[in-house]
């Protein structure tokens, strides 16, 4: 996966593998994968385990992770992390660990992350949806390139877990809308055992109840028909171990959508027990499989699907691909993020030019300060979409417009981003003009202090972007940068009058002086080529 | 299924072990078996036979006693298999007895080996003798006296004792008075006695009946009688031995905490008087009663050929050869590394196992090496190399499996010293015995991290690993290393099991893999294709197996089977199983490879096992099937598969009767015999690949395990 992403950090590695870690705390189970990235950017699996412990049945039903669950969960971990030193796997930049909808919808999950943080340094962190969203894409693009379904008309990926389930809406290869739902299957196994129904009629309800679900959730797409739909998870892999006879060599099979219906409504029927038995499949899985099953069925007849595609990724190859990438997030997802942005922008319609002007040069002067902000590669792409969306709060109202922009950035879904992100990327917004952080400003002072002083940072280069395009010329302008003495030095080629962006400058400069302790100038740049720290 | 006539379906399980017994003693009984190695077949069907009471007998007859009914695929009922048995049994010993007495011994008076009474020996000798006794048996005996049946002592099973009658005191004349002196195990059964010619000795229990009355010092002694007692194994042998009685003896077991009685075996000096007093104290009904005109216990005879030299009365030696993949001096890795190697012990050396985990331990790039341990041996340099793995701060996980059987202090005993030296050692799974062999190496090399792993069909044991016939596959192909180490993840509870890619574990996935595979040469027999199956377990007992043969063999797929021990399954029955033959090879060593080939429409698909085809090995123990992919490997195993239906020396048949056949060629110069072949085969093999050593000029360069 990912073998074209070579970034400074990676390259210095070049020649040496990598060993690295996920964890992946789910509804129903604990799951670690022990993984080698090769210098050439392969990744190979060595080891692959998984743990029985029901989080999301104590979770969907009581809100609470119960203590005896919690010191299992302790007791696996530790388990996962003596295989993690075999492998001198100890490091925290060779191990992630996320735990997903069953605690992250914990009351207690706070005390839950601290005991297991206590007990095995293994640091967890929750992941919402859109971060979920995020790795499945990840996870699914490389088994998924050569589908070329995929690349024309609309199609939707689905990853259907036990706590919540993940859709993606991709038109013509692009992402166009992402959103994560509460339908899961072990909490529609949850919901099921309430009603203590007798066994005949439980498909009946399965059907029913999963039915509301569904239709509900397809309101929420933009798009009402797609062409073929991608089932992520689990379920969805075992149904297509049963019906693809070659599934134990592909990457993905695509499954008839008759005979995938078929299975889901024999396999509703079948008692959990018998499942296991039958199929030799451990309980948790069982449990899961039949609402799951019948779960992706109804979402193929609602969306119109013709066949359903099953890769075999989950959401650890893509918790994998991200540590491969370094400190970076993937160029695929890189891309599609940007896609969603500007499909927002349109959405309030912006300016598109300008906007991606200012997005390019922001990102020119991010790579050219680099050494000054010391911020990793993602900032870069935060800050591109801020400078992709600054403006958008004209759609509202040019009065104050920077505010609008922020508070709609804040109630928008970006692909792939979780709230700090958007947060992030709404306050950098935010402070394009007008008056600079301020302790009192309320989501400025709900950011912890790494935040506060990353917004600061983006957001003064974003002001100097923003000033340099003043113009709205029609192309990027070329610029090269310098440090001169005390000052850091835009070059503008293009021989244009520059007083218009002196004079921007010097409104909106400061906040960069202040960050980055020098002040910021523009210049013509001349005949004689003076030296370019960065392209 | 058709069933073609009133014959049952199955042969018992029983009587087909007996069968088993009774080829092990033909060995005994062949005169054209060195003197001294017939000698050991006899005593290891003593010892087999001592086992069988144990478990199986053991179990049946407490099944009997419950008032359980119960009948055997075979449609035989507890009680009529007891009675089968007991009238097998007796014939049994009697003709053990007499092959002993009347044969070996004889032959052996003749080479100048001779047991004796003490009451024939010279006036030198009987000093000795009374010495020897003063000084190293009398301290470690201590008598016990009975005072009545109830007080009987609590006799270790097998153990040999005397059973001692004083003669009545003078103030009560009519009360018999008992007692027991139990033989030590620490005291060798067979003691050399200082001659100038030859080899005499005397029966350790002989010497302690001569000065009997040293340890009643003023009573008479009226008799002096050996005996030994066997009893119901322990629930934990029972559970993996007789686990298919053990479902409907458990709340029968419950009530029962003392093991009962379920052989007397006894010196036919014995009086009547004794006989009754035993019988009674002990609970013995007269069936199982065994009255012996000789030594009692001849598997303490296995001793003996070791104490007498005399090698022209042994077995020429053939040596274990080194395998040609495997040159001497180079890094297991880089054999490895280079091509799978297969090794067929004891033909060829075992060496190359014990060296891999030896430069494991040693290597500074391995990370870490997981293996399952079984039974091993006395100071096995395995288990040494795992210690000293541990020691250099390198990950050691050791699957110890405490229910093999008879061997658990030994295995307790060295698994705690693993554990002192840094391994973790884990003790297999509850209810499930861990029967697998596999070992796991991993290593950073500069390509990445690459894992080495053997797989085979015996223990890691360098003493069984010169007596057994078994197969091991050393690979660093990736798919078996992701295989191997989630399968160990699974048996060491780090883990739920997970698919295998090429594996198949048992009790998950290797029973329904059987069946597919044998379900597929169905399918292409129907199709018009040729199908074949060849197959070498220890024992063939699973019934849902049998059927599916039975099923294959009337869909015409040519079956083979080579099988060791016992057999259930009824070959040659007209439209049941024309089309499966079976044999059977004992020879001198022990057939116990497990090797499956299946034509599969000329792909050829072959495997190495360590599960035989019985219930137990397939539900509930941790077995594993290995595919052997590279061609010229397999075809090594399909020969040694065809020999053994060639094999007309060491072979028999086995007929659509129960009984078998041995397979003669039509002429002494034909004679082909599997072990021999195998053995020479791998010794022009080694002597190959020396001379091509010699003759390939090849500069000399640092060992290529340094690191590069």
């Amino acid at each position: 996966m990912n073998k074209t992403t070579s970034t400074p950090q990676s390259s210095a590695a070049a020649g040496a593998s990598r060993l690295v870690a996920v964890i992946d705390i789910g509804a129903s189970g604990m799951r670690l994968r022990i993984a080698e990235i090769l210098a050439d950017g392969a990744v190979r699996t060595l080891e692959s385990l998984q743990q029985a412990v029901h989080l999301g049945k104590d979770t969907f039903t009581t809100r609470r992770i119960q203590t005896s669950t919690v010191e299992e969960c302790v007791k696996i971990l530790k388990s996962f992390r003596r295989i993690m030193e075999e492998y001198g796997v100890t490091r925290p930049d060779q191990i992630r660990a996320v735990a997903t909808s069953a605690v992250r919808e914990a009351e207690n999950r706070a005390s839950v992350l601290d005991r297991l943080y206590m007990s095995t340094q293994i640091n967890v962190e929750t992941i919402e949806g859109a971060e979920e969203n995020r790795l499945t894409y990840i996870a699914i693009h490389d088994a998924l390139k050569q589908e070329k379904r995929l690349k024309k008309g609309n199609a939707i990926i689905v990853d259907l877990g036990g706590g919540s389930t993940e859709l993606l809406l991709l038109e013509e290869g692009l992402v166009t809308f992402a959103h994560s739902y509460r339908l899961g299957a072990l909490r529609i196994r949850e919901t099921l055992e309430t009603y203590r129904a007798p066994v005949d009629r439980i498909r009946a309800l399965l059907d029913q109840h999963i039915r509301r679900v569904v239709n509900q959730l397809h309101h929420t797409v933009p798009v009402k028909r797609v062409g073929a739909m991608v089932a992520v998870g689990g379920d969805a892999q075992f149904a297509a171990s049963l019906l693809s006879p070659s599934w134990a060599d592909k990457r993905v099979v695509s499954l008839d959508l008759k005979s995938f219906c078929n299975l889901a409504d024999k396999l509703a029927t079948v008692p959990v027990d018998d499942l296991v038995r039958q199929y030799r499949i451990p309980y948790q899985e069982a449990e899961t499989l039949g609402p799951a099953l019948v779960a992706y069925k109804q979402l193929a007849r609602v969306f119109g699907v013709k066949s359903i595609l099953v890769p075999k990724a989950s959401l650890r190859d893509g918790l994998i691909a991200e540590i491969a990438a370094g400190s970076a997030w993937t160029e695929e997802f890189s891309a599609q993020a940007i896609h969603s942005a500007i499909t927002l922008g349109e959405k309030y319609a912006f300016d598109r030019r300008h906007a991606e002007h200012v997005a390019g040069l922001s990102v020119q002067l991010f790579r050219a300060l680099q050494a000054d902000h010391g911020l990793d590669r993602r900032y870069e792409l935060l800050l591109r979409i801020a400078a992709l969306l600054h403006e958008i709060g004209n759609f509202v109202s040019d009065r104050s417009h920077h505010k609008h922009s922020m508070y709609l950035i804040l109630n928008s879904d970006l692909f792939g981003l979780g709230r700090k992100d958007i947060t992030l990327i709404a306050l950098v917004a935010r402070y394009h003009r007008r008056a600079a952080p301020q302790p009192y400003h309320e989501e400025y002072q709900a950011l912890d202090r790494d935040g506060r002083v990353a917004v600061a940072k983006l957001a003064a280069i974003l002001r100097v972007a923003d000033a340099l395009e003043r113009n709205h010329l029609p192309g990027q302008r070329a610029v090269s940068f310098e440090r001169e003495k005390d000052q850091f030095v835009v070059i503008i080629q293009d021989g244009q009058d520059l007083t218009f962006e002196r004079l921007a400058l010097k409104e909106k400069g400061n906040l960069f002086a202040e960050v980055y302790g020098m002040p910021v100038t523009v210049r013509a740049g001349r005949a004689a080529r003076s030296e370019s720290i960065h392209g | 299924m058709a069933k073609p006539s009133k014959e049952p379906l199955f042969f018992n399980r029983e009587l087909s072990w007996l069968e088993f017994n009774r080829r092990v003693l033909e060995e005994a009984m062949d005169p054209t078996v060195p003197l001294l190695e017939r000698f050991k077949f006899l005593s290891i069907s003593s010892s087999n036979l001592d086992e069988f009471f144990m478990i199986r007998v053991g179990g049946l007859q407490q099944l009997f006693d419950a008032g359980k009914t119960r009948f055997d695929p075979a449609g035989l009922s507890t009680a009529r298999q007891l009675t089968v048995i007991r009238r097998r049994t007796h014939q049994m010993v009697a003709d053990q007895y007499d092959c002993l007495l009347k044969e070996l011994e004889v032959l052996l008076a003749e080479a100048g080996i001779r047991r004796v009474g003490v009451e024939h020996l010279d006036e030198q000798q009987g000093e000795y003798v009374e010495r020897f006794f003063e000084e190293e048996i009398y301290p470690v005996l201590a008598p016990i006296a009975i005072e009545s049946g109830a007080t009987f002592p609590l006799l270790r099973g097998l153990g040999l004792n005397l059973a001692v009658r004083l003669r009545p005191a003078a103030a009560a004349p009519h009360k018999q008075r008992y007692a027991v002196v139990a033989v030590p195990r620490q005291l060798s059964r067979l003691v050399p006695v200082p001659v100038v010619e030859g080899f005499r000795y005397a029966l350790v229990e002989d010497i302690i009946g001569t000065f009997i009355e040293k340890l009643f010092p003023g009573e008479p002694v009226a008799e002096c009688i050996p005996f030994r007692v066997t009893r119901n194994a322990d629930m934990t042998v029972r559970e993996d031995q007789a686990g298919d009685l053990l479902a409907q003896m458990r709340e029968v077991l419950l009530e029962r905490r003392h093991s009962a009685c379920v052989r007397l075996e006894i010196s036919d000096r014995a009086s009547t008087t004794m006989l009754k007093f035993l019988k009674g104290a002990l609970k013995v009904r007269e069936e199982s009663v065994y009255r012996l005109p000789g030594p009692v216990d001849l598997s303490a005879l296995a001793a003996l050929p070791k104490l007498v030299g005399h090698d022209e009365l042994k077995n020429v030696a053939w040596p274990p050869q080194s395998s040609p993949l495997v040159a001497p001096n180079e890094s297991m890795f880089d054999v490895i590394a280079r091509r799978d190697v297969l090794l067929i012990h004891p033909y060829e050396s075992f060496q190359p196992v014990v060296r891999l985990v030896e430069q494991a331990a040693d290597d500074p790039d391995v990370l870490a090496i997981k293996q399952i341990l079984y039974r091993t041996s006395e100071n096995s340099p395995i288990v040494a190399a795992l210690a000293r793995a541990a020691a250099k701060g390198k990950h050691v996980t050791a699957v110890i499996e405490l229910k093999a059987r008879f061997d658990e202090a030994r295995n307790i005993e060295w698994a705690r010293a693993l554990e002192l030296a840094g391994v973790q050692v884990i003790y297999g799974l509850k209810w499930l015995k861990t029967h697998a062999k596999v070992c796991i190496i991993v290593r950073r090399e500069p390509g990445g991290l690459r894992r080495y792993c053997h797989f085979g069909t015996g223990n890691y044991n360098e003493i069984t690993a010169t007596l057994y016939s078994d197969v091991g596959l050393m690979t660093c192909n990736e798919d078996f290393g992701v295989d191997a180490t989630a399968f160990f993840n699974s048996i060491t509870g780090y883990s739920q099991p997970v698919t295998h890619r090429k594996l198949e574990a048992a009790p998950l996935g290797l029973r329904a893999k059987l069946l597919d595979l044998i379900d597929s040469e169905i399918q292409r027999s129907k199709q018009g294709q040729k199908a074949l199956i060849l197959a070498k377990v220890n024992a063939l007992v699973d019934p849902q197996i049998i059927q599916a043969l039975y099923k294959a063999s009337q869909a015409g797929v040519k079956i083979q089977l080579n099988i060791r021990g016992i057999c259930c399954l009824r070959p040659g029955v007209r439209g049941l199983s024309d089309n499966i033959t079976v044999v059977s090879i004992v020879d001198r060593y022990l057939e116990h490879a497990r090797v499956l080939y299946f034509h599969h429409g000329g792909e050829s698909l072959v495997f190495i096992s360590s599960a035989d085809w019985m219930p137990r090995n397939l539900d509930r123990r941790v077995e594993l099937l290995v595919p052997v992919e590279d061609p010229d490997h397999q075809r090594r195993l399909i020969a040694m598969l065809n020999l053994g239906f060639e094999d007309t020396v060491k072979a028999r048949a086995l007929t659509s009767d129960g009984s078998y056949v041995r397979v003669r060629s039509a002429s002494p110069e034909k004679a082909v015999r599997l072990q021999e072949v195998m053995y020479r085969t791998a010794r022009e093999a080694a002597q190959q690949a020396q001379t091509d050593r010699y003759t390939v000029f090849e500069p000399q360069r640092p060992s290529s395990s340094a690191r590069s």
